[in-house]
């Protein structure tokens, strides 16, 4: 089969679209579920992906080592995989320590504690010239096989991605109908009440904010191999705004909200736009980002204001409850 | 004991308008208990219009601030009027306030950069001229900026415990039916809040503007501090906020001096925001506060 029609910056976009449908699934359980307010999503991706970087090997654009240089026993592809297994860890540590901070704080508490751990990231990332190559960034991330081209490299890592965020998909989808996902729901709605219920409900939503935020690191590290260079320009609020307005565009409570959404939003403009559109090179480089930017942020008024639970409405067994019981 | 000098000297001069930020910050939050994230580019947006009056004008920038910070005010009541009382009105709940007040600031700070450019812009204010003290190179520009910010604080934290309407904004904050039955309209109490808050936020953006290029992203830039001090400072406490305030500027220059690294202080600083925010929150569900 032909693969001429795909080209390099068309397999980037749909890696984009596949990428942030993963972390719509996450932050749907986070938000959609579990009623935690997460605007540091950027931080715990950024965080996987620099860990990506660092265990893996990368190097300062001038070639030389960073502080970290593990001395791998073996070549790649196992040193790619032990890498995104270890920057997902990095990712889930990190989460596990900041869901440990804002658990039991209220809105306000959570809304400080992502978006400061995303600062951090940031600002170590910016400044740590060992560490994290400060602003040069960290080179040297190339894909771990090679099939032929460098388009070809990247469709197979697109599939590769398409695997993880199918497996991620699924994952969520059982959690909702597992008593796990009903007590994470019953959580979110009324936590005095669950916890009244004698449920472990901060307990649940430690687990559930770890392992959410793990996922997140290991797009962030999937993301690495294939941009190959990482800069703290990544590690911008884009990323958080992104995949908020797509959860929030397709509605947050149900499981395909985060596909509806990411397709009308990062889909359209990532790929419909940036490569079909017929508009003037010139808005590409400084309106169209600006554009897209206030659109996203406009969405998110308009949708909260007026559909509230976004394109797909209320869960369905909230529905189901509402034609038994009334409103 | 020279470190702790200079650290004073800096963290007045160059991170005073903080304290008028997070007072802003924290009347909003008092009346609303909404973190309103868009404040920040109220913010971007005292800045922005300061220098565009002081550029296109000719005014100084002493004369710029006021028509700015007006200006500022009065978007930050629009801004209450076309989104935040439609969505009260709503019963929009407040997780969802939060993302709104995050969609219209990406919205104002994106298109501040259609109206005002891109790069980085300058007020034009002549070169400066200045003291030494305690070794340390300070502005006369900054040096008078300090002082209106601090006459500043001090009169809007007299305004609020000590004249009518100030009660009258107390009052609406801790019971709102209440307050309605004892003969204070709301709209007009909500309107001024929003008004203050919107003048405080534009004259800290204009006086962390001066004297240095700054772009669209100023207010964001600042928004955690100007968060993290509100919280720590106690929302309902404008005293509290003014203490944590200049704190946080003296903390963040001595941290930043020791360590000779502005980023790593910074986020030592974070980290320990988070960290005692932690520690208020578990000594609240023991009960030992």
């Amino acid at each position: 089969m032909s693969t001429d029609w795909l080209s390099s910056a068309l397999v980037f976009g749909l890696f984009e679209v596949v990428m942030y449908i993963g972390m719509g699934f996450l932050l749907h359980m986070q938000l959609g579920l579990a009623g935690i307010g997460n605007f540091g999503v950027v931080g715990f991706w950024g965080l996987g992906m620099y860990a990506y970087g660092i265990i893996y090997g990368g190097h300062a654009p001038s070639g030389t080592d960073l502080i970290i240089d593990i001395p791998w026993p073996f070549g790649d592809p196992w040193q790619a995989i032990a890498s995104v297994i270890l920057a997902t860890l990095v990712a889930g540590l990190g989460g596990l320590l900041i869901g440990w901070i804002i658990s039991g704080m209220d809105l306000d508490g959570q809304l400080v504690g992502t978006f400061g751990f995303a600062a951090i990231v940031f600002l170590l990332a910016r400044s740590q010239k060992g560490l994290t190559g400060s602003e040069g960034g960290i080179g040297g991330l190339d894909f771990p096989y090679d099939i032929g081209s460098e388009k070809a490299n990247a469709m197979l890592w697109l599939l590769v991605a398409s695997a993880i965020v199918i497996a991620i998909g699924y994952y969520t989808w059982r959690v909702h109908r597992s008593p796990y996902g009903r007590l994470l729901i019953a959580t979110g709605q009324n936590e005095p009440l669950a916890r009244s219920l004698g449920k472990p409900s901060n307990l649940t939503k430690l687990w559930m904010f770890t392992v959410t935020s793990a996922g997140m690191g290991l797009l962030g590290a999937m993301f690495a191999v294939i941009v190959h260079f990482l800069t703290p320009l990544k590690l911008g609020v884009d990323v958080t705004l992104a995949v908020i307005v797509a959860l929030i565009l397709g509605g947050a409570a149900r499981v395909w909200g985060p596909v509806i959404g990411v397709l009308l939003t990062v889909g359209l403009f990532e790929i419909v736009v940036q490569l079909y559109a017929p508009f003037p090179d010139s808005w590409y480089r400084q309106a169209m980002p600006v554009v897209k930017q206030i659109i996203y942020g406009m969405s998110l008024i308009v949708v909260l204001m007026y559909r509230p639970l976004g394109i797909l409405g209320d869960m369905r067994r909230d529905k189901l409850m509402r034609s038994i019981h009334g409103d | 004991m020279d470190l702790i000098a200079q650290s004073i000297v800096i963290g007045l001069t160059e991170h005073g308008p903080l304290v008028l930020a997070a007072m802003g910050f924290a009347l909003l939050y008092r009346l609303t208990g909404l973190i309103n994230v868009a404040f920040a580019e109220t913010v971007t947006l005292g800045a922005y219009i300061g220098m565009w009056i002081n550029t296109t004008f000719g005014l100084t920038f002493w004369l710029a601030i006021w028509p700015a910070a007006i200006a500022a005010g009065l978007i930050s009541v629009a801004t209450y009027f076309a989104v935040f009382r439609p969505a009260k009105r709503r019963d929009v709940g407040m997780l969802e306030m939060i993302i709104m007040s995050f969609g219209l600031s990406i919205v104002l700070r994106y298109s501040l950069q259609f109206v005002f450019g891109y790069g980085f812009v300058y007020y034009d204010v002549p070169a400066q001229q200045g003291w030494r003290v305690f070794d340390v190179g300070v502005s006369r520009i900054k040096s008078v900026s300090l002082v209106i910010v601090v006459v500043l604080a001090l009169v809007l934290f007299w305004f609020i415990q000590k004249t009518e309407m100030g009660q009258k904004i107390r009052a609406l904050a801790s019971d709102e039916k209440l307050a309605q039955v004892s003969g204070i309209n709301p709209l007009a109490v909500t309107v001024m809040v929003w008004f203050i808050a919107g003048v405080a936020g534009g004259l800290a953006g204009a006086f962390y503007g001066v004297g240095q290029g700054f772009k669209y992203t100023l207010g964001w830039d600042q928004f955690l501090f100007i968060m993290l001090v509100m919280l720590v400072g106690g929302a309902k406490n404008i005293r509290g906020v003014i203490i944590a305030g200049l704190g946080t500027g003296i903390v963040i220059s001595a941290l930043s001096l020791w360590l000779k690294d502005t980023q790593v202080a910074t986020v030592i600083l974070i980290a320990l925001f988070m960290a005692y925010l932690k520690v208020r929150q578990r000594s609240l569900v023991e009960g030992k506060v």
